[in-house]
């Protein structure tokens, strides 16, 4: 019996190990974003921490907020980018309590210089500045940029995708070798 | 409508992330650092069945494609930084929201600190905008205005090499 599958249409041992889960997930992930593309648009997050600082900044100083052309450009928090970020949350949440596995971590420790929790906070705190400062000046993150842009053949999300890669894995290379 | 689209999309897209393990932090430092490809091929998969359902799709019906603007130095610079901050804390703007629902601490830190890297960038954006957003821009394009092919043929040949490659690659270093 062949295995039916999408991702691997002609597994060169079809007898043999069965369709890994990535694959079969990375199928499923590809039809949704042609599917978000389909109803209403590519799939993105990182713009909604900008309209939500938008829609923050309106609330307690709105001169300022008015006068500012980034915010002026990237508008009104109420977009289907902010409520897919809201189920973001929901479908997490659902997918870690419906099916088994390790529990996650409250501190992820990925760095040897991480010895304690607190130090695990100081590099969450540091990646979370650089990836969205870097996401909001490139125009997208992982989603917008990598996954829907590469799918829309854009010349712009190619140039992201490689630098990303590169400062990503020269990045962890250097953190190893540094190590404290 | 497209609200709800949006939430149901979100929910689905966040249990594929959370599923395949893209939420953990040391998933992605096994992927950057070339342990483990899991997440680099779930990604390549994913680019490559999207293109081709999404530009087939367009054959028959009219589809919301937004393609992002090219300016080279911007998109690079910005990539880079990108690349780094991935490093360091193992979290895309996306995955970390998938972190706190699984009950991550480090997944909210990572959001609180993009919520400031965001308004680090509102506030510098006029100064960056001349030497980085401006020069080298090339408008809304595709690798097909490239090459002057149409969209379905560039995404069967990008569908095709990405999945070779996924195929061709080993998932996990074997040897140290």
């Amino acid at each position: 019996m062949t295995h039916p599958s999408a991702a691997l249409p002609h597994a060169e041992r079809p007898s043999a190990a069965p369709v890994p889960q990535w694959a079969v997930l990375g199928v499923l992930f590809g039809l949704l974003s042609a599917g978000s593309i389909a109803l209403f648009g590519p799939i993105g997050v990182s713009g909604t921490y900008p309209r939500f600082i938008g829609a923050s900044l309106r609330a307690v100083t709105p001169e300022y907020a008015a006068a500012n052309p980034y915010l002026v450009k990237m508008g009104a928090l109420l977009t289907p980018e902010t409520t897919l970020v809201v189920g973001l949350l929901i479908g997490g949440f659902l997918s870690s309590r419906l099916f088994a596995g390790p529990k996650a971590p409250a501190a992820d420790r990925v760095h040897a210089r991480e010895t304690t929790d607190s130090r695990r906070y100081v590099d969450a705190f540091i990646g979370g500045f650089l990836i969205l400062f870097g996401a909001r000046l490139a125009g997208g993150c992982t989603s917008g940029h990598i996954i829907s842009g590469m799918s829309q053949l854009a010349v712009s999300s190619t140039i992201f995708a490689a630098a990303v890669f590169a400062g990503g894995i020269g990045t962890a290379k250097l953190i190893a070798a540094w190590r404290a | 409508m497209n609200l709800v689209y949006g939430l149901l999309v979100g929910v689905v897209m966040g249990a594929l992330i959370q599923r395949v393990g893209a939420s953990s932090p040391k998933m992605i430092l096994a992927a950057l650092r070339l342990e483990d490809l899991t997440i680099i091929k779930f990604m390549a998969t994913t680019i490559a069945v999207g293109a081709l359902v999404s530009y087939l799709m367009n054959l028959g019906m009219p589809m919301h494609f937004d393609i992002k603007p090219t300016y080279v130095i911007g998109v690079a610079v910005g990539g880079l930084i990108f690349g780094a901050g991935f490093a360091i804390g193992g979290y895309c703007p996306g995955t970390c929201v998938v972190g706190i629902a699984e009950g991550r601490k480090d997944g909210f830190v990572a959001l609180l600190g993009g919520v400031f890297g965001a308004l680090a960038f509102t506030l510098v954006y006029t100064l960056i905008e001349a030497p980085l957003i401006k020069p080298l821009s090339y408008g809304k394009i595709t690798w097909a205005d490239v090459v002057h092919l149409p969209t379905i043929v560039v995404a069967v040949v990008m569908a095709g090499a990405l999945l070779t490659a996924v195929r061709l690659l080993p998932t996990r270093r074997t040897s140290a």
